[in-house]
C-alpha cells in the first residue's frame, strides 16, 4: 500500500513485477488500438463515422500545434507523439470513472499513480532534449550556458523542475480527485458522488490538454530560436 | 492532532494563494478576450497554461497533505 492505493501485483515477467496498474494501461492501449484499427479498416474519401472522428483528431491537433510552436516542420514530426499522450491520459482519467471503479481493488485509473505519470513526464523530456539537438545540432548546448555561464545550474534545475511539475500535476490532480470521491461515496453513497464524478470528467479531460499542451510548449521553446 | 492540523493548514493556505492567483488570472484573460473577441483561442491556450502552472503549486500543498495523513 502507498498513499492508500492498492498494489497488487499479479505475475512477473522475469524480474518485473505486473501489478493491476500495467494490466489496466495494457487495457487501454488495446482499446485505442482497436479504435484506431477500425476506423482505418476500410477508408473512404468521403470519410464518416468513426473514420471520420479520427480524421478531425488528426487534423485538429496538427492545426493546433502547428499554431502553438510555431514551426510547421516541428509540429509535423511531434504532433503523433503529443496526440498519443493526449488521448492515453484522457482513456487512462476516464477509466477512473467505471462505476465504483474507486472501490474496486485493481480499477484505478493508472494517471493516479507515480510511476506512470514518472514515466510519461520522462518520455518528455527525452522528447524535448531530442528535438534540442535534432534541430541546433550541438548548438544545443548553448543554451544551457546563455545569457551567460553564470546561469549554468539555473538553466540544469529548470530542466528538471519540469518533468517533475508534470508529474506531480497530473498524478495530484487524478489522485485528490479520486481520494474526494472515494471519502464522498463513504459519506454520502447516493447522488452527491455523481455530481462529483460529472466534475471529474471534466478535469480529467482539461489535464489531459495541460499535459499535452505543457509538453508542445517545451517541445517549442528547446527548438525555437534565440539559442 | 499536530498532523492533521499540519495536513488542513497544508492544503488550505495551498489553496487560498492559488485560488487568488487563478482568479486574477481568470478575470484578466476573460476581460482581455471581451475587448477583442478574435484573439479568444490564443487567449485560452495561454490561461490554460498558465493555470497549469499555479495549480501546480496548490498540488504540491494537496501532496504534502496527503503525505501527512498518511503518517498519522
Amino acid at each position: 500500500m502507498i498513499f492508500g492505493m492498492w498494489d497488487g501485483v499479479y505475475f512477473h515477467i522475469g524480474p518485473i513485477p505486473v501489478d493491476h496498474l500495467v494490466v489496466t494501461q495494457w487495457g487501454i492501449v488495446a482499446v485505442i488500438g482497436l479504435l484506431a484499427f477500425f476506423a482505418t479498416k476500410n477508408m473512404q474519401v468521403c470519410p464518416k463515422g468513426l473514420q471520420n472522428a479520427f480524421e478531425w483528431i488528426v487534423v485538429w491537433t496538427t492545426d493546433f500545434f502547428t499554431q502553438l510552436m510555431d514551426k510547421e516542420h516541428i509540429a509535423k514530426k511531434y504532433a503523433p507523439l503529443l496526440s498519443t499522450f493526449f488521448l492515453f491520459i484522457l482513456f487512462s482519467n476516464y477509466s477512473g470513472l467505471i462505476p465504483g471503479a474507486a472501490h474496486i481493488q485493481g480499477f484505478q485509473p493508472p494517471t493516479s499513480n507515480w510511476n506512470v505519470t514518472v514515466t510519461l513526464a520522462l518520455i518528455t523530456v527525452f522528447a524535448v532534449q531530442s528535438a534540442g539537438f535534432a534541430e541546433h545540432g550541438f548548438h544545443y548546448l548553448g543554451h544551457f550556458v546563455s545569457p551567460n555561464p553564470l546561469m549554468l545550474p539555473l538553466n540544469l534545475l529548470e530542466e528538471i523542475t519540469h518533468p517533475l511539475s508534470l508529474t506531480v500535476r497530473l498524478f495530484g490532480n487524478i489522485f485528490g480527485e479520486e481520494m474526494i470521491i472515494a471519502y464522498m461515496m463513504f459519506m454520502v453513497p447516493f447522488l452527491i458522488p455523481s455530481a462529483l464524478m460529472a466534475l471529474s470528467v471534466l478535469l480529467g479531460a482539461i489535464q489531459a490538454i495541460v499535459f499535452t499542451i505543457l509538453s508542445a510548449s517545451y517541445i517549442a521553446a528547446a527548438t525555437g530560436e534565440g539559442h | 492532532m499536530g498532523i492533521a492540523l499540519g495536513a488542513g493548514l497544508a492544503v488550505s493556505i495551498a489553496g487560498l494563494g492559488g485560488g487568488v492567483g487563478m482568479g486574477v488570472a481568470g478575470g484578466k484573460a476573460i476581460e482581455a478576450i471581451a475587448r477583442q473577441p478574435e484573439v479568444g483561442g490564443d487567449v485560452r491556450t495561454l490561461m490554460f497554461i498558465t493555470f497549469a502552472f499555479i495549480e501546480t503549486l496548490t498540488i504540491y500543498g494537496l501532496l504534502i497533505a496527503f503525505m501527512l495523513v498518511g503518517k498519522m
